[in-house]
């Protein structure tokens, strides 16, 4: 503690009245003269209504405390003799209520150490030097923060509330006039932020108001405070990050072990103060508190933390609503904010224009969540953070309860859930013998009313007046009871505003984003009947046949005998086509967070199955034009990019539901004009590579350092030495050099493609595909000598110099040499209309249209590895299919019906009033939403129109891109 | 731009050519504007026939003959009255009259990541006197592209702040910008300033220093609207003093190239495109141009149908840009945009339809705009001539272009199937009587690399 802390100690403690010293609390507590003498420690609250937990009330009770512990609770009990005693007639007794999450910003750090470091992180990339972190090859002697410490400046497991927390009364004094006694105090700062404290909410020496040191290990997944171009930028460099640092501190805890456990011939293992931290929580003698900061998140957190064996908790985002069915099976106890959006102050009518359906939504919800995670059998805990103004808080909760959170579960969210969270359920969170002596003390009716005022908190043993009771004493009773009455008579008429105002916001008018969402017919078995059939199989195209689903596979196309009736839908296809599910290749469609991790030259660390997003429309929008599945890639912003992931786009499934399962992993990688940064501007010049010369010098660099891996992993396990450390990057990288996982190449000079090509022969590599290769006819035969299958854009050029040379006649080109080809997307328009691309091949060099049908049918499922499942229709394969008005290729065609696994998904028929639902649920919304401000306008009380920093307007990461193409995010640009 | 006459792909050209000759039309072989070895008429008359007439301006006419006479359109009909004249034989084919692709970036931009070749914008936010026909390459290598799908005039339009600069009609078949330049000006480029708030909370934004509250956006806001108006109402008044001093009943004003640039629009002359996509901003444009009573031609228009009745009762014809964008509220259905033109339609909104003023590369999709709205309920004739005739109006060269009808320019193309089909190819293209190259850098790419000898 500094001397001013020290100081502010002294001060503190004579205006409260309360006199501790710092170092020690000697069992005599006699203070010297001058000093205010503690009062004594027996206390006595009689014939208040006690509620030692929830559910469980006494009537006209007695709780008695002595020395800081309650000795007593209960009935029919007469005070001590020694105690004093607090009549409690008319008041209700709670446990002290436990805020678990409260990040105070005095446990901040300077955000500067890791900004000046960060250009040396950068300007380091020179090829030659050691593998450092995560795929960097550099030369650092400083990790980005001075001393020995993690890689990453914001991954410091090793920090601890404890050591920088100095109590204020400023910032506790609001906290227990809501009652609150007991606090998390949380490091608010980085990824791996460290351990957080119990602490009691006064302002005294800092060592007796801990009452837990290092509660939880704080892991957020916030992607806006970090430093520009240094590793992590993006969500799923973040997961990766985080998923690294775990697995290190795995390895670091096993070779410090014992002397046995680390290897000869190994270098000495460093010691990292990051990953000594961790311990514990590898352990599970410490809960990590994950702060995911969206609902999807939250549901990935639980197979992240799965993956790294971790006992861990949740802090809500507040819109866990908009995915009720991901938390049935999370079993975390979720911290809870109260903090909910408030009505904005628009300049003009005509500016409602500007609020989205989904921004009314997350308003009209906000309170109900609470509720939410509780039907859906989560614990929850409720905390204070997020509230501008704490004063708040207790009105929210009133929103809550009128929302349909029970009482009971919201007395538990702020005692007994917190304490068992914490760890402290022996100590704190019911009121019992031997418990602390925290306690909360409230007008009767109790916490839950909205007049009644909270009075006293008892933390300790020593009671805390608040202002509500403070008050009372200097008030004369006449007048104050002459105030009521004069309440009393005018309340009428404004009394009956704020019941308006409540019932209309009990009333939820936004529906779940889940409605009008998922599939709209799943018929156990389904006959298409006359439809001209486009197989992309061995059938070629049948005319006037039929198409039979059974249990959401295809059982026979053409000609056969129906054996089975029961169920069956029948769809008359006269004068219909019938085509395969569309499937795009490469696509950025369904990704949360940043498409590229573009900080460093080798992000293969990072998935993209980590950040798959099921909320966007884009997939409502592309079933519309036939697409049934797509390649999710990580952006080609570096040479080595992420994982990809395959989904269907199975509208309303979960991000786990949408994953393809038999999709084999893939690697996305990047050449050209991206990688070397040439569009980034002149700032990014020094990292590596900069120019065609060094990407593939660079590929083979990290091929080779997986190589050498691979091997040490293998001399490790034949000898039963311990594994050498999981480097996640390598062990992508690995999965390549073992055929277990496919290279995806975005690509478009000729040149660079045949450096990359013999660069990964070298390796004894075979490329699955090659993205866009715009001049892939200028080396059509090597493409094909190679094996890989070219996926190109039908004619796209001009628009960077790399594809001057493009041309539309590449896909026929190479189709006629030899090559497995496929059109993509690569943007949220175009892979609305897939078929209309491929028609260009028919156009642009004479492809046959059922060849042409296949470059986004069969094709891309070849080069993905998924076409025994998928791609044609053919008895046994996935039911994915699409019913078109016309011929598929004809741009005058529309998709009328798209199938997948047998069920529909999208009927256009259909889609017109799914829409005007939205629009009607908007319009309903708007209506609520002005009369709220009406009545609020009136006199009516309740929420207050925000105005700076208004929060009604906050975007759920799920939607940040809604009506954005992401094909420039992609490019790094 | 010059090509060696070995490199592969030339050869293979002239003999497509010679097989032309070969259906019996006299023709002489010339160098063309484009450097390129096309084939001229040496007659000044002559007749095209065998193909699917689309007049555009009546029915389609199977079988039906155009008779063309020194560059115009002589006669078209079932048959027409001629004897004695060469022939082209166009049996089997599909005859449109070029397309007119309004607002594009074409001429403008060759590469767009390539700041040195990208002419589209200027500084200043009133920059009337910018005109943008003087930045046309005529020898980019993106031209031949967007006229191999029938593409037959383009407008270079001027991107930039409020009042960008005025843009010309431009052929696709020319020497120099003077030779290609049909209409100069075609319009003044006004692009209307955003209307919408951004509702981002501080907390969300990265740059917490420009974060600005919905009041102070709406300030400035309408300080942006009234710095339009003021604009065209201070050029109002120059052209009034200029009037009074013509009359004598004042001394001339100070000659003002920015005044004098806006002369023909505040009078009214010559009409302003305004570039505008959001409701309110069409709205407020087009309440503005009829208080005035100024000629407008709405341009992106993404909005357009949610006001389609206020454009209709004012005559305001929409350049719709907007096909493929996506859906722009999320009460939107998927189709909002792919329908938008035939909502414009029923109300009574001439619809043009335009890649975009961004576009200049993929100019050669336009006619797979319409199409996109065919698919969607949009009638198959109102779509061509979205692509023709209504550019044309628009322009003010209906007169001359548009139709293929007896007095207007012979410019039109042949096609082996509809053109609003993806899969129909330009086989032949005239442009003013005159037959032009469908070559482009991709043709010559194609044939060179298709005729390498298969590699080891």
């Amino acid at each position: 503690m500094t001397m001013n802390a020290w100081l502010r100690v002294c001060v503190g403690a004579t205006l409260l009245a309360v006199v501790p010293f710092p170092w020690n609390s000697p069992a005599t507590d006699i203070l010297p003269p001058g000093h205010r003498a503690r009062p004594p420690g027996i206390h006595a609250l009689v014939g208040g209504t006690v509620i030692t937990q929830p559910g469980t009330v006494l009537s006209n009770a007695t709780v008695v405390i002595r020395d800081g512990f309650i000795e007593a609770v209960g009935q029919n009990m007469s005070a001590p003799a020694d105690a004093r005693v607090w009549p409690m007639q008319g008041r209700t007794i709670y446990a002290g209520f436990i805020d678990a999450y409260l990040p105070l910003p005095a446990t901040r750090t300077s955000a500067a150490t890791a900004e000046e470091t960060s250009s040396d992180f950068n300007d380091s990339f020179t090829a030659g030097g050691a593998v450092d972190f995560y795929g960097v090859v550099g030369q650092r002697t400083d990790r980005g923060m001075p001393g020995a410490g993690h890689a990453i400046a914001r991954v410091t497991p090793e920090r601890r509330a404890i050591q920088s927390y100095s109590p204020r009364e400023r910032t506790l004094a609001p906290l227990r006039e809501l009652g609150f006694t007991a606090g998390v105090v949380a490091p608010a700062d980085g990824i791996i932020r460290g351990s957080s404290t119990l602490v009691a909410l006064v302002e005294d020496n800092p060592n007796a108001v801990v009452l837990q040191p290092d509660v939880f290990q704080h892991v957020s997944f916030d992607d806006r405070g970090g430093p520009e171009r240094v590793y992590p930028q993006s969500l799923m460099g973040i997961i990766a990050a985080v998923r690294q640092t775990f697995f290190d501190a795995q390895y670091d805890a096993q070779i410090h072990a014992g002397d046995r456990a680390h290897p000869p011939g190994r270098p000495r293992p460093e010691f990292n103060p990051a990953w000594t931290a961790l311990r514990p929580a590898i352990e599970g003698r410490q809960r990590v508190l994950f702060e995911p900061g969206s609902a999807l998140m939250g549901d990935r957190v639980r197979y992240i933390a799965e993956e790294l064996k971790l006992d861990f908790a949740i802090l809500a985002c507040g819109q866990e609503w908009r995915r009720p069915d991901l938390l049935a099976d999370n079993p975390a106890t979720f911290i809870v904010p109260l903090h909910f959006p408030t009505l904005p102050a628009l300049p003009t009518e005509d500016d409602w224009e500007d609020v989205s359906l989904d921004a009314l939504r997350a308003w009209d919800w906000a309170a109900e969540n609470p509720a939410v995670l509780r039907r859906e059998g989560r614990e929850i805990a409720l905390t204070t953070h997020g509230l501008s103004d704490k004063k708040s808080f207790r009105k929210n909760l009133r929103l809550a309860l009128d929302r349909g959170l029970d009482p009971m579960d919201a007395l538990a969210a702020l005692t007994t859930v917190p304490a068992k969270l914490c760890g402290v359920d022996e100590r704190l969170g019911t009121i019992a013998p031997g418990k602390i002596a925290n306690l909360t003390v409230v007008d009767s009716p109790g916490y839950f009313a909205p007049q009644a005022k909270v009075r006293q908190v008892w933390i300790d043993g020593r009671v805390y007046r608040l202002p509500a009771d403070t008050a009372k004493s200097v008030r004369s009773p006449t007048k104050e009871k002459s105030a009521t009455t004069a309440a009393g008579e005018q309340k009428a008429d404004p009394e009956a505003r704020p019941a308006e105002l409540r019932a209309l916001r009990q009333q939820r008018v936004a529906r779940s984003p889940l409605e009008g969402r998922g599939p709209l017919l799943t018929p156990a078995a389904l006959l298409i009947e006359n439809a001209t059939v486009w197989t992309c199989g061995d059938q070629g195209v049948l005319t006037n046949a039929r198409v039979w689903v059974q249990d959401g596979k295809v059982k026979a196309v053409g000609d056969f005998t129906l054996t089975s009736g029961a169920d069956l839908v029948r769809i008359d296809a006269r004068g219909r086509h019938v085509t395969p599910g569309l499937i795009d290749a490469h696509s950025h469609t369904a990704i949360l967070g940043s498409v590229n991790e573009s900080s460093i030259p080798s992000s293969a660390m990072c998935r993209i199955g980590d950040v798959v997003n099921s909320e966007t429309r884009t997939l409502g929008e592309q079933l519309g034009g036939g697409l049934t599945m797509c390649n999710l890639y990580h952006g080609s912003a570096n040479p080595i990019g992420g994982q990809d992931c395959i989904i269907k786009l199975r509208d309303g499934a979960s991000p786990e539901g949408l994953k393809f399962d038999a999709a084999p992993p893939g690697l996305k990688m990047a050449l050209g004009e991206n990688v070397k940064q040439s569009g980034w501007g002149d700032r990014y010049t020094t990292r590596f590579p900069q120019s065609r010369m060094g990407v593939p010098t660079f590929i083979a660099n990290r091929y080779r350092a997986a190589q050498e891996y691979l091997r040490a992993v293998e001399r490790a396990e034949a000898s039963g030495e311990p594994r050498p450390r999981r480097d996640l990057e390598l062990e992508a990288l690995a999965e390549i050099l073992q055929g277990r996982r496919w290279i995806h190449c975005h690509a478009y000079r000729q040149d660079e493609m045949l450096a990359l090509l013999r660069v990964m022969e070298s390796f004894g590599v075979r490329i699955a595909s090659m993205e866009h290769v715009l001049e892939g006819y200028k080396i059509a035969d090597e493409i094909v000598a190679h094996g890989l299958g070219p996926s190109c854009f039908a004619d796209w050029w001009a628009y960077k110099f790399e594809v001057y040379d493009a041309i539309p006649y590449n896909g026929a080109l190479l189709h006629e040499r030899g090559a497995l080809v496929s059109f993509n997307s690569d943007s949220s328009d175009l892979a609305r209309r897939l078929n209309t691309e491929a028609a260009k091949a028919v156009k642009f060099g004479g492809t046959p249209e059922i060849e042409a049908l296949k470059f986004v049918t069969i094709n891309p499922a070849k080069q993905l590895k998924i076409d025994a499942r998928v791609g044609s229709l053919e008895p046994g394969k996935d039911a994915d299919l699409v019913i078109w008005s016309g011929p598929p290729l004809d741009s005058r065609s529309v998709a009328l019906q798209t199938w997948i696994d047998g069920k529909k998904y999208f009927d256009r028929e259909q889609a017109a009033a799914r829409a005007a639902a939205r629009q009607q649920e908007r319009e309903a919304l708007l209506a609520k939403a002005k009369k709220v401000r009406r009545l609020e306008a009136a006199g009516g009380g309740g929420e207050r129109s925000a105005k700076d920093g208004d929060t009604f307007f906050r975007v759920a990461w799920e939607q940040l891109y809604e009506g954005v193409d992401r094909e420039a995010e992609a490019e790094g640009l | 731009m010059t090509r060696n006459g070995k490199t592969p792909g030339c050869g293979r050209r002239l003999r497509t050519w010679n097989a032309g000759a070969r259906i019996g039309v006299l023709l002489l072989t010339g160098i063309g504007a484009g450097g390129i070895l096309v084939p001229s008429l040496a007659a000044e008359t002559w007749l095209l026939k065998g193909a699917t007439v689309h007049t555009v301006a009546g029915d389609a006419i199977p079988g039906g003959e155009v008779l063309v006479r020194d560059g115009k359109i002589a006669a078209v009909g079932p048959s027409v009255n001629t004897t004695d004249v060469p022939i082209v034989d166009l049996t089997g084919l599909q005859l449109y009259p070029g397309l007119i692709a309004l607002d594009t970036a074409l001429g403008l931009k060759e590469i767009g990541a390539v700041r040195a070749t990208v002419d589209v914008r200027e500084v200043g936010d009133f920059t009337p006197d910018v005109l943008s026909w003087w930045a046309v390459n005529p020898d980019s290598q993106l031209l031949p592209v967007a006229r191999a799908n029938g593409v037959a005039y383009f407008e270079p339009a001027p991107q930039g702040g409020v009042v960008a600069g005025q843009s010309a009609l431009v052929a696709l078949d020319g020497w120099t910008i003077e030779d290609m330049a049909v209409r100069k000006s075609l319009a003044l480029h006004v692009y209307w300033p955003a209307m919408t708030l951004n509702p981002t909370p501080r907390e969300q934004v990265r740059d917490k220093a420009g974060w600005q509250s919905l009041e102070d956006q709406a300030k400035q806001r309408a300080a942006r609207l009234r710095a339009l108006d003021d604009f065209f109402q201070d050029a109002r008044a120059y052209a009034q003093a200029k009037a009074a001093a013509a009359s004598n009943q004042a001394q001339a004003p100070t000659p003002d190239p920015t005044w004098e640039a806006l002369l023909p629009f505040v009078r009214g002359e010559r009409p302003l495109v305004v570039h505008a996509d959001e409701g309110r901003q069409i709205q407020a444009a087009v309440t503005w141009a009829a208080t005035n009573r100024w000629p407008i031609i709405l341009a992106g228009g993404r909005d357009a149908w949610r006001v389609a009745a206020l454009l209709a009762k004012h005559q305001v014809p929409v350049i719709y840009e907007h096909i493929f964008t996506l859906p722009a509220r999320d009460t939107d259905a998927y189709d909002v945009h792919f329908r938008a033109p035939e909502v414009l339609r029923q109300a009574g909104v001439t619809v043009i339809f335009s890649t975009g003023v961004n576009s200049a590369s993929l100019v050669k999709n336009l006619p797979y705009e319409a199409a996109q709205a065919v698919a969607f309920g949009y009638p198959a004739d109102e779509a061509v001539k979205g692509l023709t005739l209504y550019p044309a109006r628009v322009a003010g060269m209906a007169d001359r272009l548009g139709s293929i009808e007896a007095g207007k320019d012979a410019t039109f193309f042949a096609m082996d199937g509809d053109v609003l089909d993806i899969r129909a190819n330009v086989k032949r293209m005239w442009i003013a009587g005159r037959e032009v190259s469908l070559e482009s850098r991709h043709t010559r790419l194609y044939e060179k690399y298709r005729h390498r000898p298969k590699a080891r």
